[in-house]
C-alpha cells in the first residue's frame, strides 16, 4: 500500500480511539472542558489528514462535527446527550471507511451519501439543542438581503448571520451596534426594522426594533465566539463550508469568473449577440489557460466558434458547463506520491520552434553539400581534395547536431514560475493552521529548467516549505523573544548555475536543532552511536533527510506525518540532482536543490551479470532468447550462438568489463540480440530482469572517458544501475 | 506563456485618482494601460486599437458605463468580443443585472484593493 495513506490509515485510527475514549468520559461529565478540548483537537486534526488524503467526504463530515464541538466549547456550555451521540456515530462511520480504504486503498464510493445523511444528522441534532434553549427566526428569506457579488469577491469560508436583538436589548446594557462592530471581517451589514410599518411617531424610542444581517468573512466557529453576550435571537448560516473550499481558494477567482459567463450568456438577447457570445468564450478561455486547464480551454475556444456561427448560445454554454463540473482544482490532488510524469501538452513559445526550422533549413544545405561529396567521388577526384570537402562537412554537420540536440532541448524548458506561483498562497494557509505568520520572497521566478523537472518539484518544494514553516520558523512569541520580526520569511530562489538550475529555500527561523538531531537519529537507529559521535554538524544536520526520520513532537495539520524529507532525496535524486542543507542555530536553515537543466528519459532493460545489474538501452535490444547451452560455439578467440539457423556473434560481459569470469551455471544461456548498426549481436546474461525508464547521468571527471558505459541512473530503492553503451561494446 | 507585458487594458472612469490607482496595480504586473475619462472616450480608444480587457466604471459623465458596454457589444465589429470587467460602488442586484445585461463579464463593487484587480485581469487575460 501506498506509505502516504498507510500512514493516514495508522494516525486517524489514533485519533478516533482518543476521540471516542474523551467523548465517553464527557458522557459522565459533561462540563470536562479538558476531555471537550481534546475530543474537539482529534476531530479537527482527524478533518485535516481526511483534507491531505484528499477525502472530501471524511473532511466535511468530521467539519461539521468539529464546528458543534467548536461552539459548545467556545459557548462554554456542556454537551447535550443527543449532540454526543451523534458525534459518536460520526466516528464509526469514520472508521467504517477507514476499513474500506484499508483494503481497496480508494475511499468508498458510497462515502459521499453517508457523509451527506450524517451531517444533516449533526446539523439536526445541534438545531434540536439549540431549539431548546433559545426561540429561532424562521425561514432563509433573510438569505436573499446578501449582496452576491461582495461575498463573491472574498476567498475562503464566509457566514451570513442574522441578529434579532431583544427589544429591551437597550435595557440590559447591551449595545447591539457595538457587537456588530466587533464582528471579524464584516463584509457588509443589512439593517431594517423589525416591523416595516413602524412609523416615526409610532415609534418606541427605547425599544429596540431592528432585524441586522451581517456577511462576513470568517467561519461559524469565530463569529459563534464574537456573539458571546448578544441577547435576542442570532441565526448563523454557513454559505460554503470552510473545509472543502480551502483548496479551491487558489483558484476561486478564476472560477467564479468562469461561472459568471454562464450568467452573461443567460442575458443574451440578439442585440450584440456576437460581441457576447465572443467576448464571453475569450473569458472563459483565459480564465481556464489561468487554471491550467488548457484542454478544457481548448475545447472552449472550439465551442465559441461554433456558437459564433449557429449565432446560438447553447455549445458555449454546454462547453463552459462541463469545464465546470470538472474544475476540480489541482494544488490538494498533487500531494499524491512523487512520480515522475510527463505533462500531456506543452506550450512552446514560437521563437523556439522558429529556431528548429532554421536548423532544419541549414541541415538540407548541408545533405545537398554531401550529396555533391559523393558525386565528386565517383568522378574519381583526387582523395585529397575529396577529404578535405568531407572532413569539413563533417564539421558543419557536427555543429548542426549540436544546436540542434539545443535547440530541441530548449523546447522542452518552462520558467519555475509556473510552480512559485502556487506557493505563496499555500504557505500563508500552512502558516496560519500553525499560527505563525509567514511571508514567501519568490525569486529568479523566470528561471527555466526543463518542463519534466519543473513539474515533478512541487510535490519536494511543499514537503521542504512545510518543514520550513513548521519546524524552522519559530512561533511569534519566541520570534519576538529573540528579537526577530514576528512574521518570518522564507525565500523560494531559483537559479541557474552552469549546467544545473539551483532552486534554494531559505527561513529565518531558529536553524536544524543539531542536539535534537542526533538525540533522534539515536533513538531510531538511524545512524550508530560510533557513526553519530564522528560526524560533523553538518554531517548531522543532512539526518534529517534520512528515512523515517521526523523530529516534530507535536503532530500538527500538515507535517509531522512521517513524510518527511526523505521523501524530498528520493525525488530530488529521482530527478538526477543532489540535496544540500545549510543551517545555523538562531539565523535560519538554507536546503538548496541542484538540478539537471534538461531531462531525458531513456527506456533500458536491465539484465544481471555476475552478480551485478546494468540496463541496456532499450532501443537497441531486438529479443531476448533462452537456449541451450549447446548452441553455444567458440569461434575463433569468442562465441557464437546459432539462433533460427543464424550464426550471431556472441559477447561475454564479464570479459568486456573486467568482472570476475564465472563457469556457467545452467545449461541453458540467456541471450540479448542487440541491433548495432546494420550488425546484430549476442549478449549473454545471468538474468533478464525488467524495462523501465531512467534519467541517463553521463559519466563525468575521471569516468568520463570508460568505453562501452553510457551513464549511470540511480533506482528507487538507491542503488546505481550502469547503462552500457552497446556501439562501443561490440567494437 | 503568456506575457502579461503584451497584454493592453483600457481603463474607463471619470475619477483621475481611480485611474491612477488602477494603473498602478495594472502595470506593476506587466500590463500596459491605456485611461479613458468617460464612455464616449472610451469608445474612441477602444476603436483605434484592440485591448485584451477593458475596465469600466459605472457611474460617468458624457456616457456612462452600462451605455459604453451596451454600445460595444452591438456594434457586431471584432471590438466586440473585448471582454469587460464593470466596477461600481453599486453593490445591488438590480444593479448587477443591469450591468450584465448590457454584456459586461464580470461585476467588481468598489472599494477594490489593486491586488485584487491584478489578479483578475490576469485571469481576464490568461496571464500567469
Amino acid at each position: 500500500m501506498d506509505e502516504f495513506l498507510e500512514q493516514f490509515l495508522l494516525e486517524s485510527r489514533d485519533l478516533i480511539a482518543q476521540a471516542i475514549d474523551d467523548l465517553l468520559a464527557l458522557e459522565e461529565k459533561p462540563s470536562d472542558t479538558e476531555r471537550l478540548d481534546g475530543a474537539f483537537r482529534a476531530f479537527h486534526t482527524l478533518k485535516g489528514a481526511a483534507g491531505i488524503v484528499d477525502f472530501a467526504a471524511m473532511a466535511r463530515t468530521l467539519h461539521a462535527a468539529e464546528d458543534i464541538l467548536a461552539t459548545i466549547r467556545s459557548s462554554g456550555g456542556a454537551i447535550a446527550p443527543g449532540l454526543l451521540n451523534e458525534c459518536l456515530t460520526c466516528l464509526d462511520l469514520t472508521s467504517r471507511w477507514l476499513d474500506a480504504m484499508q483494503t481497496s486503498g480508494v475511499a468508498p464510493a458510497t462515502a459521499e451519501a453517508e457523509a451527506d445523511d450524517m451531517i444533516s444528522r449533526l446539523v439536526g441534532s445541534r438545531d434540536a439543542d439549540e431549539r431548546d434553549q433559545a426561540p429561532q427566526p424562521q425561514g432563509d428569506d433573510w438569505l436573499q438581503r446578501l449582496d452576491a457579488s461582495a461575498l463573491a469577491r472574498f476567498d475562503g469560508p464566509r457566514v451570513a448571520l442574522r441578529y434579532i436583538p431583544s427589544p429591551d436589548a437597550f435595557f440590559q446594557g447591551h449595545d447591539p451596534m457595538a457587537l456588530i462592530a466587533g464582528l471579524p471581517h464584516v463584509l457588509g451589514v443589512d439593517v431594517a426594522l423589525t416591523d416595516p410599518a413602524v412609523s416615526l411617531d409610532s415609534m418606541a424610542p427605547f425599544s429596540c426594533g431592528l432585524d441586522i444581517v451581517v456577511w462576513m468573512a470568517a467561519s461559524a466557529v469565530d463569529v459563534r465566539a464574537a456573539l458571546t453576550g448578544a441577547v435576542g435571537l442570532t441565526e448563523i448560516r454557513e454559505l460554503a463550508a470552510p473545509g472543502v473550499t480551502q483548496a479551491e481558494s487558489d483558484t476561486s477567482k478564476a472560477a467564479l469568473l468562469l461561472e459568471s459567463q454562464l450568467l452573461v450568456l443567460q442575458d443574451a438577447g440578439s442585440d450584440g449577440l456576437s460581441g457576447r457570445l465572443a467576448s464571453a468564450g475569450r473569458t472563459a478561455v483565459h480564465a481556464l489557460i489561468h487554471l491550467g486547464r488548457d484542454e478544457a480551454a481548448i475545447v472552449v475556444d472550439q465551442a465559441t466558434a461554433k456558437a459564433l456561427v449557429e449565432r446560438r448560445t447553447s455549445p458555449l454554454v454546454e462547453a463552459i458547463e462541463r469545464a465546470l463540473t470538472r474544475a476540480g482544482p489541482a494544488s490538494v490532488r498533487d500531494d499524491a506520491p512523487a512520480r515522475v510524469h510527463v505533462p500531456r501538452a506543452l506550450r512552446v513559445d514560437m521563437s523556439r520552434i522558429d529556431a528548429l526550422v532554421k536548423l532544419t533549413g541549414e541541415l538540407i544545405v548541408l545533405k545537398n553539400a554531401i550529396g555533391h561529396a559523393a558525386k565528386l567521388s565517383q568522378e574519381n577526384t583526387q582523395p585529397a581534395v575529396l577529404a578535405a570537402s568531407l572532413r569539413d562537412q563533417h564539421a558543419q554537420f557536427d555543429r548542426l547536431a549540436t544546436e540542434l540536440q539545443t535547440a530541441v532541448l530548449r523546447i522542452r524548458v518552462l520558467p519555475l514560475r509556473s510552480v512559485f506561483r502556487r506557493f505563496p498562497r499555500l504557505v500563508r494557509e500552512i502558516a496560519g493552521s500553525v499560527g505563525k505568520t509567514v511571508r514567501l520572497v519568490t525569486e529568479g521566478d523566470d528561471t527555466e529548467a526543463d518542463a519534466m523537472i519543473v513539474e515533478a518539484l512541487f510535490e519536494p518544494l511543499l514537503h521542504i516549505l512545510r518543514n520550513a514553516i513548521d519546524h524552522g520558523i519559530e512561533s511569534p512569541e519566541r520570534r519576538a523573544a529573540a528579537g526577530k520580526p514576528a512574521m518570518g520569511t522564507v525565500v523560494l530562489r531559483a537559479r541557474r548555475e552552469s549546467d544545473s538550475v539551483v532552486i534554494d529555500v531559505e527561513d529565518d527561523g531558529a536553524g536544524v536543532d543539531l542536539a535534537r538531531v542526533r538525540a533522534v537519529a539515536a533513538q531510531r537507529r538511524i545512524a550508530g552511536a560510533d557513526a553519530l559521535a564522528a560526524m560533523t554538524d553538518a554531517e548531522a544536520a543532512h539526518l534529517i533527510f534520512a528515512a523515517g526520520f521526523s523530529t516534530a513532537t507535536t503532530v500538527t495539520d500538515l507535517s509531522g506525518r512521517g513524510v518527511g524529507l526523505d521523501s524530498v532525496k528520493a525525488a530530488v535524486e529521482r530527478l538526477g540532482g543532489r540535496i544540500a542543507l545549510e543551517t545555523r542555530p538562531g539565523i535560519g536553515t538554507s536546503i538548496a536543490l541542484m538540478l539537471p537543466f534538461s531531462l531525458m528519459m531513456t527506456p533500458v532493460m536491465t539484465v544481471e551479470v555476475a552478480g551485478q545489474a546494468f540496463g541496456l538501452p532499450l532501443d537497441s535490444v531486438l529479443e531476448t532468447a533462452i537456449v541451450k547451452r549447446n548452441l553455444v560455439v567458440p569461434i575463433g578467440s569468442g562465441h557464437a550462438v546459432v539462433l533460427r539457423d543464424r550464426t550471431v556473434p556472441l559477447i561475454d560481459l564479464t570479459q568486456a568489463l573486467g568482472l570476475p569470469h564465472h563457469p556457467p551455471a545452467s545449461d541453458q544461456a540467456r541471450i540479448v540480440l542487440m541491433s548495432i548498426g546494420p550488425k546484430v549481436a549476442g549478449l549473454e546474461v545471468d538474468r533478464l530482469g525488467e524495462r523501465m525508464d531512467v534519467m541517463l547521468k553521463p559519466m563525468d571527471g575521471l569516468l568520463a572517458g570508460v568505453s562501452g558505459v553510457a551513464g549511470t541512473t540511480l533506482l528507487g530503492d538507491g542503488r546505481v544501475l550502469i547503462v552500457l553503451n552497446a556501439e562501443e561494446l561490440f567494437d | 506563456m503568456t506575457d502579461a507585458a503584451k497584454k493592453q487594458i483600457l481603463v474607463v472612469d471619470d475619477a483621475a485618482l481611480v485611474r491612477t490607482y488602477y494603473r498602478a496595480a495594472l502595470e506593476a504586473r506587466g500590463f500596459k494601460v491605456e485611461e479613458a475619462l468617460n464612455g464616449l472616450e472610451g469608445l474612441e480608444k477602444i476603436l483605434l486599437q484592440s485591448f485584451d480587457l477593458a475596465i469600466v466604471d459605472v457611474n460617468m459623465p458624457q456616457m456612462d458605463g452600462i451605455t459604453f458596454v451596451r454600445t460595444v457589444r452591438a456594434m457586431e465589429l471584432p471590438v466586440s468580443s473585448t471582454p469587460i470587467l464593470m466596477i461600481s460602488t453599486e453593490a445591488g442586484p438590480q444593479d448587477i443585472a443591469a450591468a450584465r445585461q448590457a454584456g459586461a463579464n464580470y461585476y467588481l463593487v468598489k472599494p477594490i484593493k489593486q491586488d485584487t484587480l491584478a489578479e483578475f485581469a490576469a485571469i481576464f487575460c490568461g496571464a500567469h
